[in-house]
């Protein structure tokens, strides 16, 4: 049986760029954090709040793409430095919205601003790798469809 | 890299742990004026222990101590939350709860629905009823609706042919004569009040000095402690003494954070206060408290708690507030939350309440196991509260306090010496009489 050229094209990763969005938000949360321990101004605070939870949510959403990845064959093998790398800030992020919901000052100082620096580590480590977990599944050249 | 990772473990560990509920410890510990206070801690999981509102069946009330009788004076009300003897022995019932508040963090939407359970929610009636016992047997033959449309009513009292009616945002002065079942002449503004936008804490308590020259005012914080900023706490937290007639007002005690409840001693004449304390760092902090009102004093809100006691989350700090502010007389235990306040003068009810104040704690709904959800009486000696509380209405709870019946409120002290009580989730007016009164 011949398959088309279409079927042997590799597809695009659907979970990146979703990460990349939530990466985004939970960066921009250490950027609010750290404001608010500039200022004590509490609507810092409270756009930390707001950035982490929606980072969060991204994140789910980045894990629902990743399983349709693995599931439809788009993704290849799992890098899995990436992965442990994406996950670690994902449930670091999770203590963080705990955190974050405190009262005033020690809802950031010190340990939500510190879990927010951790968290931008590592989701900047993992931005070198194009914030994907897996490889993209192609087809070697010579291969025959 | 390894190595650093083990280091920070246990200090991970140690935060993962703070979601732990934490038990409080036995109540009686932190009733009286050295309440025991143990360290603040930080919350991971925001507290919150709510029993499920399940209302009264019919024929169910509250249970009294020995020697004391319960009824239900009315039911179906709408959020009930003061009681209000007036001179004729016409009580007043004040109907009301929040405007409303808006949501700013996600935590704001979660903690709305939890304590929504426990029947916080329910929909106030802003007005007041106005309840006629002429024969003293505690079965109104009259039930009116005095005045309606009001804005989040609390406090009420009657001065010389006037009605004043703290609503959330303005005191409202109404031309009232003893034995009126209706008011249709609409209120004249006395003064304004701090409310919204945010009106976290929105009951305004209201009690007339002995004289009747003055009206003090009990107004809120607009947060926990400080989390909507230090900006929306101008003016908040704060008890008033406002000239009833020119409306003139100023504070006359600050850093009282939710002064839920005025009264004056009627022997005394002073200025008596049921104060909420801060949520969120620990079961058995902070105690509320039961306090006379020193002019001019500053009772901590939000810098410090009990004295110097200082809060960290509150940041700038302020060292010169805390060094200035002063310790409340007696401690009710953390998160009761006091609403009502009330003198008990004479023994009309029992001896054993002959002198003292009763207070209705209303429950908690962030501390393991509940605490509160009773009326109990507090002793004075020379005019200060002290010793032991006694436990005097309870059976709010059920089912080993997972459900709540109803919530104590506001308390009073009718014509004929029983006790009449505010239940905002039960919905009705509760009267305690003594056994021997036979009524």
């Amino acid at each position: 049986m011949e398959r088309s050229a279409l079927e042997a094209r590799p597809r695009s990763l659907l979970h990146p760029s979703f990460i990349g969005a939530g990466a985004t938000l939970l960066i921009a949360g250490f950027a609010t954090d750290i404001m608010y321990w500039d200022t004590s101004n509490w609507q810092w605070a409270n756009a930390s709040a707001w950035l982490i939870a929606a980072g969060l949510v991204l994140a789910l959403i980045a894990t629902l793409a990743l399983i349709v990845d693995l599931l439809t064959g788009r993704a290849g093998r799992i890098n899995w430095i990436s992965f442990l790398l994406v996950a670690a800030a994902a449930l670091l992020s999770l203590l963080n919205v705990f955190v974050h919901s405190r009262d005033a000052w020690t809802s950031v100082v010190p340990q939500g601003i510190s879990l927010s620096a951790i968290v931008t580590i590592l989701l900047l480590a993992a931005a070198v790798c194009g914030w994907k977990v897996t490889a993209v599944r192609t087809f070697a050249v010579g291969d025959k469809p | 890299m390894t190595h650093a990772l083990f280091k920070a473990l246990p200090a991970l560990c140690a935060l993962v742990t703070l979601t732990a509920c934490d038990q409080g410890g036995d109540p009686m510990r932190q009733y009286g004026a050295d309440p025991y206070l143990p360290e603040p801690q930080n919350y991971l999981l925001p507290p919150m222990s709510v029993p499920k509102e399940v209302g009264w069946k019919p024929g169910e009330t509250p249970t009294v101590s020995a020697g004391l009788r319960i009824q239900a004076m009315a039911t179906g009300l709408l959020h009930p939350r003061i009681v209000y003897p007036l001179p004729n022995g016409d009580i007043l019932v004040v109907e009301g709860n929040s405007p409303g508040t808006t949501p700013f963090r996600p935590k704001d939407f979660i903690q709305g629905k939890v304590k929504a359970r426990a029947g916080t929610a329910g929909k106030g009636g802003n007005r007041i009823t106005l309840l006629r016992d002429a024969d003293g047997d505690g079965k109104p033959e009259e039930q009116t609706i005095l005045v309606d449309h009001l804005h989040s009513p609390y406090g009420v009292t009657y001065v010389d042919g006037t009605l004043y009616v703290a609503n959330t945002d303005a005191i409202m002065a109404f031309k009232y004569s003893l034995g009126q079942t209706e008011i249709k002449e609409p209120g004249v503004k006395l003064a304004d009040l701090p409310a919204g936008p945010i009106d976290h804490h929105w009951t305004k308590s209201m009690v007339a000095s002995a004289d009747g020259s003055k009206l003090y005012i009990g107004v809120g914080s607009n947060s926990n402690i400080t989390e909507n900023g230090l900006d929306v706490e101008e003016g908040r937290a704060a008890i008033y003494e406002v000239d009833r007639l020119t409306g003139a007002k100023r504070v006359y005690a600050s850093g009282t954070r939710n002064p839920t409840n005025l009264a004056i001693d009627p022997e005394t004449g002073r200025l008596f206060a049921v104060v909420n304390e801060r949520d969120e760092i620990g079961p058995d902090l902070v105690p509320d408290y039961l306090t006379m009102v020193q002019e001019g004093a500053f009772y901590g809100w939000p810098y410090s708690y009990w004295g110097d006691h200082v809060d960290v989350r509150v940041h700038p700090q302020r060292p010169d507030l805390v060094a200035k502010a002063i310790k409340p007389d007696y401690g009710l235990s953390s998160h009761v939350a006091a609403l009502g306040l009330a003198f008990s003068r004479g023994e009309k009810l029992s001896p054993k309440f002959s002198n003292g104040v009763f207070v209705g704690e209303h429950g908690s709904w962030d501390r393991s196991p509940v605490n509160g959800y009773q009326v109990i009486f507090v002793p004075l000696v020379n005019g200060r509260p002290e010793g032991k509380p006694v436990p005097v209405v309870n059976g709010f709870l059920g089912d080993d306090n997972g459900t709540v019946r109803g919530r104590p409120v506001g308390v009073a002290l009718d014509r004929t010496g029983a006790l009449v009580v505010a239940d905002d989730t039960g919905n009705a007016v509760w009267r305690v009489s003594s056994e021997k009164s036979g009524q």
